[in-house]
């Protein structure tokens, strides 16, 4: 059942789908031809895009990792990502921005579609489907071109499996002789199927909303931002043993068990840029109030050496996960289905995954073109191990008795924008 | 004696256009003649920043020789940090780059019919009266 709120944001995203249809249609049907070089930058519509084709290897037989195994795969995060936007009136555009993916954990379609409202030079509204601004890039993920590394820190970028809201944002800046800033806040919600490592889970998020800061200061940028929902996760499984251990009257523990509840996250964020050096961090923790959904925290640190057109740096990248205690509810060694019950509730909480990680990674990056670019990367992926050597972490073991708990990955990617 | 003051005429005149030509000006189709913008202001408003003075940036191409002086010394950033930081902006949405004209003379022939706007131009170009020399960085 779609609540009154969700059938009016799709229908708000139709009546944009259509716009933007016809848009498209309207200009391909001009006989007005090929747009001088002028006129590009002035047309009512305007065309672009970016392609990035990566080439990944894992140097590991006993593992995977993120859909790296140990032959060259170019499936896994290679894209095509086309965008119209469409001025209908001087202070009115429609965007839509299409995303062809071969990955096996991601499907082609819109990414974004939303109008952007700009009642002033410093305020801009939008308005449709968007990219929740959880982290520095989180809204540019599929643009490579736009950051120095090919894969997105994952120990950090991959904490969250949301990644787009239909809803409102808003974003007023500001900028004086040494220093800028930028406010934005966004209200909207969530409805969608999730992957996780192993899984399809239906996720609902619904008063999803955050505010991000942004602070500019000579060549540091500095951001900080909180995003919270209500989060209703499809464990169908869990609610059904949930309600057994209701109806036994062990509400603590049937409690423990909801996925269901407020999710906090929280981010900070430094980037500085100059002609010879740059340097990118990002913090973050998400908090939720269910004991069976991780906490985490996790955090990387990048330097870098611009040589142009050569930049090259060293990346390191952490994450931990933790979970709420079980509760210590049910007796044991009275009674054999009481023994079952508790020995059942323990299971939940040991099957949780950690998925723990750090790695290192040294990376280069040549813009042979001002707007193409060739990048090669090698990351150390280290997994942490639980108490009793366990696997924790987003590897999937394929065998357990060899794999060392480390593997390579090396990376080509050639990233272009048009 | 004649040759060597000749050489050396010629040297003085090269080396008065080599250094020149590693000065640029920033110039604009302005009627305020208030507007003095700090090298930090000029380099937000090229960046897509909003100033409180209203004047539209217009660039160079990336392989252009007064581009390269105004990344180096008023940006700041390479030109691949510029072109991956455009990139970022367009497709979230939020920063069009500016419109990037093919050489000195078109930006200047285009400032001069488009009022309210800004661009870069090596010093020794020639500076028409209508238009404004807002600031010049050696």
């Amino acid at each position: 059942m779609l609540s009154n709120g969700l059938k009016k944001q799709l229908k708000i995203i139709r009546i944009l789908q259509s716009i933007f249809l016809l848009s498209l249609s309207s200009h391909f049907l001009s006989p007005c031809g090929v747009p001088s070089v002028y006129a590009k930058t002035e047309d009512a519509l305007q065309l672009s895009g970016f392609a990035r084709v990566v080439l990944g290897y894992l140097d590991e037989s006993d593992a995977t990792y993120f859909g790296y195994d140990d032959s060259i795969s170019f499936n896994q995060q290679s894209l095509v990502g086309l965008q119209a936007d469409y001025k209908i009136l001087d202070n009115l555009s429609a965007t839509g921005q299409f995303i062809g993916h071969r990955g096996s954990k991601r499907e082609s379609g819109l990414e974004w579609l939303y109008l952007t409202y700009t009642p002033t030079r410093s305020t801009q509204i939008k308005l449709g489907k968007q990219r929740i601004p959880f982290f520095n890039y989180s809204d540019s993920l599929d643009v490579g071109f736009a950051y120095p590394w090919i894969t997105l820190p994952r120990q950090v970028y991959s904490a969250i499996f949301l990644s787009t809201f239909e809803g409102v944002l808003a974003n007023y800046q500001w900028s004086g002789g040494k220093i800028g800033f930028d406010i934005e806040g966004y209200w909207g919600s969530f409805d969608d199927v999730v992957s996780t490592l192993d899984a399809e889970v239906p996720a609902k998020v619904s008063a999803l909303r955050g505010l991000i800061t942004k602070i500019n200061y000579d060549n540091w940028t500095f951001r900080a931002s909180y995003h919270t929902g209500d989060t209703i996760i499809g464990l169908p499984e869990l609610k059904e043993f949930s309600s057994v251990l209701g109806q036994f009257g062990f509400i603590q523990s049937a409690e423990s068990l909801n996925s269901d509840g407020k999710a906090e996250f929280y981010q900070i964020a430094a980037s500085y840029d100059s002609l010879d050096y740059f340097f990118r961090t990002e913090v973050t923790q998400v908090d939720t109030r269910s004991a069976v959904i991780p906490n985490t925290r996790s955090y990387f640190v990048t330097a870098g050496y611009n040589h142009y057109p050569f930049l090259s740096y060293v990346s390191f990248a952490k994450n931990k996960t933790t979970y709420g205690a079980p509760a210590a509810e049910i007796p044991v060694g009275f009674d054999p289905q009481l023994d079952a019950l508790a020995s059942g509730y323990q299971s939940v909480f040991d099957a949780l995954p950690l998925l723990d990680s750090q790695s290192i990674t040294l990376g280069t990056r040549w813009d042979f073109k001002s707007n193409l670019a060739l990048k090669a990367e090698v990351t150390l992926i280290k997994a942490n191990q639980d108490s009793i050597g366990n696997n924790n972490s987003s590897f999937v073991v394929l065998d357990e008795a060899n794999f060392d708990k480390k593997a390579p990955l090396y990376q080509l990617a050639l990233e272009w924008v048009f | 004696m004649k040759n060597l003051l000749f050489a050396s005429l010629v040297s003085l005149v090269v080396s008065q256009h080599a250094i020149s030509s590693n000065s640029i000006m920033v110039i604009a189709n302005t009627q305020d003649a208030s507007i003095e913008p700090t090298r930090q202001e000029i380099r937000n408003l090229f960046m897509g920043s909003v100033l409180s003075y209203d004047l539209k940036a217009i660039t160079l191409p990336p392989e252009n020789r007064a581009r390269v002086l105004f990344n180096t010394k008023v940006v700041g950033l390479t030109e691949s940090r510029i072109q991956s930081y455009w990139a970022q902006m367009r497709f979230s949405g939020r920063k069009t780059q500016p419109k990037e004209l093919a050489s000195e003379v078109l930006v200047i022939e285009y400032l001069q019919t488009h009022p309210g706007t800004v661009s870069y131009v090596s010093a020794d170009a020639e500076i028409p009266n209508d238009l404004t020399i807002l600031f010049q960085i050696n």
